[in-house]
């Protein structure tokens, strides 16, 4: 009976543990992060890195994201005989839901996954001390760059694949449900208001940011030897879509 | 923090220019550079020092030796505060290191190299980059005036202008362990500590990176503290030597002392390693590793 109990605690510490680490980098960032030189090339360097070469994932999952979804909302539709609704039906939970949380989840656990095995391997090999013995600050150094980066990205990526997700419903809806494109365009459109946009944007920003600080943190945190860079990078998959996830209900409780 | 005052530094303005000879005096007993007071230190359980001391005179080269995993290189780290301390007080040219906040440890840092043990060099950068990241950090210099020092750096430790452009994932081990040499004293620092600088390596680059770190004091005048277990390598650069054991320094001394010491971990440490005393200071000719 005991030992699943401690086994729980351990568990329940741990996360204690590991929000308290991650809220303490947050907080160092934040006093460092800003004083200057504020390090632009750096931070363009990780946006190229990190969101250029991101965009066919992007496109390539949005394009689908508005195809799943505008077939699916085309299916029920259908019964009811009003499958001109469709871009009405497929505006709001692509642009306030899917299309954000989506990216986050897939590109951004890439983003994550790639600072923490860079930044575990640079942590095992001792780069990371090197960078401090030679009078820089990691934080500011290698940390600063990647989480700005994956939060300015993460908006961009969320407006192109806004764009591409509703290329992709038009291309449901025209030709399995007979709406016009110009149409499910329309409907798509008059059915969003501001607030919708700067929740997806925000919800992205958001996303971003957590995805920069957990894939940063879990490099800094890694142990020593190869096969702690591997396990810190599978953790750290699962860490940022569990935070998304949660993330995205409480964004989504604020802003509706 | 405290800031005591510090012989003045002659001004060096060119790597490798080279120190009158009178300045090349090991281990006067001056007011010491680096000093380990009381320190204590542990992870976990482990205890790594329990109220050690130390201390490092300028100028001189000292040896820091032991057994593997007994935290050699944890004594560098806390030096430059890498790892922070337990208990006790470490002083790096007039500062408290425990009470040092971040610019006064980025201070330290560049009067304080660190050679690390697998050299440490970023992956992602060049070796022009590499050698020039401490400059970027610390000076205002320019992009041409950086590659003139880095240029400078490279051939002190034998390796030549082409190499600047190159990747280390190209170097080979001897090479890469030369490159964060000359990283470490791009930026003129009074003290270099050598993290196991011979492990890993072939007997030819052993002797060049032995025969660098002696090249090194000589032209430089620097203060060096190298952590080794190699015992040749020991011998060829010090000007003392620290045997680590059982979380203290119990010896701290010339070569000669050490290998005329009573002290039976001294000798079990020596005879471990050698299988019978050197003839004289300097010699290896009759070493052997020990099994």
């Amino acid at each position: 009976m005991l030992r699943p109990l401690e086994r729980f605690g351990g568990l329940v510490l741990a996360g204690i543990e590991w929000v308290g680490g991650l809220t303490g980098l947050a907080l160092r960032l934040l006093r460092v992060g800003f004083k200057r030189p504020i390090g632009i090339d750096d931070i363009a360097a990780q946006m190229v890195q990190q969101g250029v070469r991101s965009l066919p994932i992007s496109t390539f999952l949005s394009l689908f994201i508005g195809m799943i979804l505008a077939w699916q909302f085309g299916w029920a539709l259908r019964d009811f005989g009003a499958t001109m609704a469709l871009g009405y039906a497929s505006s709001l939970a692509l642009v306030r839901e899917l299309v954000p949380t989506l990216i986050a989840i897939t590109v951004g656990a890439k983003m994550a996954a790639g600072m923490a095995a860079e930044l575990g391997s640079m942590k095992v090999t001792e780069q990371i001390d090197a960078v401090a013995a030679l009078g820089a600050d990691p934080i500011k150094k290698l940390v600063w760059p990647r989480v700005v980066g994956a939060a300015a990205s993460q908006p961009l990526l969320v407006v192109w694949g806004n764009i591409i997700a509703v290329f992709g419903g038009m291309m449901i809806a025209e030709w399995v449900y007979g709406v016009p494109a110009g149409y499910f365009y329309q409907t798509y459109i008059d059915e969003l208001v501001p607030m919708d946009y700067v929740s997806s944007l925000v919800k992205a920003l958001i996303f971003g940011v957590l995805v920069g600080l957990i894939g940063c943190f879990q490099g800094f945190s890694t142990k020593f030897g190869t096969e702690a860079v591997g396990i810190a990078t599978t953790e750290t998959v699962v860490a940022t879509s569990i935070c998304i996830i949660i993330a995205d209900f409480y964004l989504t409780m604020v802003f509706f | 923090m405290e800031h005591d005052a510090q012989p003045p530094r002659q001004d060096r303005t060119e790597v490798g220019t080279p120190v009158p000879a009178d300045d090349l005096a090991p281990a006067r007993p001056r007011t010491p550079i680096i000093a380990f007071v009381d320190v204590s230190k542990s992870f976990g359980d482990n205890t790594i020092y329990a109220g050690m001391n130390l201390e490092v005179h300028p100028g001189e080269t000292l040896t820091i030796i032991g057994g593997s995993g007994l935290g050699k290189s944890v004594c560098l780290k806390m030096l430059i505060g890498l790892l922070p301390v337990d208990s006790g007080r470490i002083t790096v040219l007039g500062t408290d290191i425990g009470t040092a906040d971040d610019e006064v440890l980025r201070e330290v840092r560049r009067r304080v190299a660190y050679v690390f043990q697998g050299g440490a060099l970023f992956d992602s950068m060049t070796v022009l980059e590499n050698i020039g990241y401490g400059l970027r950090e610390h000076t205002k210099m320019g992009d041409e005036e950086i590659r003139a020092r880095a240029k400078a750096c490279l051939e002190m430790v034998g390796l030549e202008e082409k190499d600047l452009d190159t990747m280390p994932a190209s170097l080979s081990g001897g090479m890469r362990k030369r490159v964060a040499l000359a990283r470490s004293i791009a930026p003129q620092p009074e003290v270099i500590l050598y993290d196991e600088p011979t492990t890993g390596l072939d007997p030819r680059n052993i002797t060049r990176i032995g025969d660098m770190i002696k090249k090194l004091q000589r032209e430089l005048q620097v203060t060096s503290v190298v952590v080794t277990h190699d015992m040749p390598t020991a011998r060829k650069v010090s000007d003392r030597i620290a045997m680590l054991y059982r979380h203290r320094f119990p010896f701290v001394g010339t070569v000669q002392e050490m290998w005329q010491s009573e002290d039976p971990a001294v000798r079990d440490f020596i005879h471990g390693t050698l299988r019978r005393p050197p003839a004289a200071h300097g010699s290896h000719a009759k070493e052997h590793h020990g099994p």
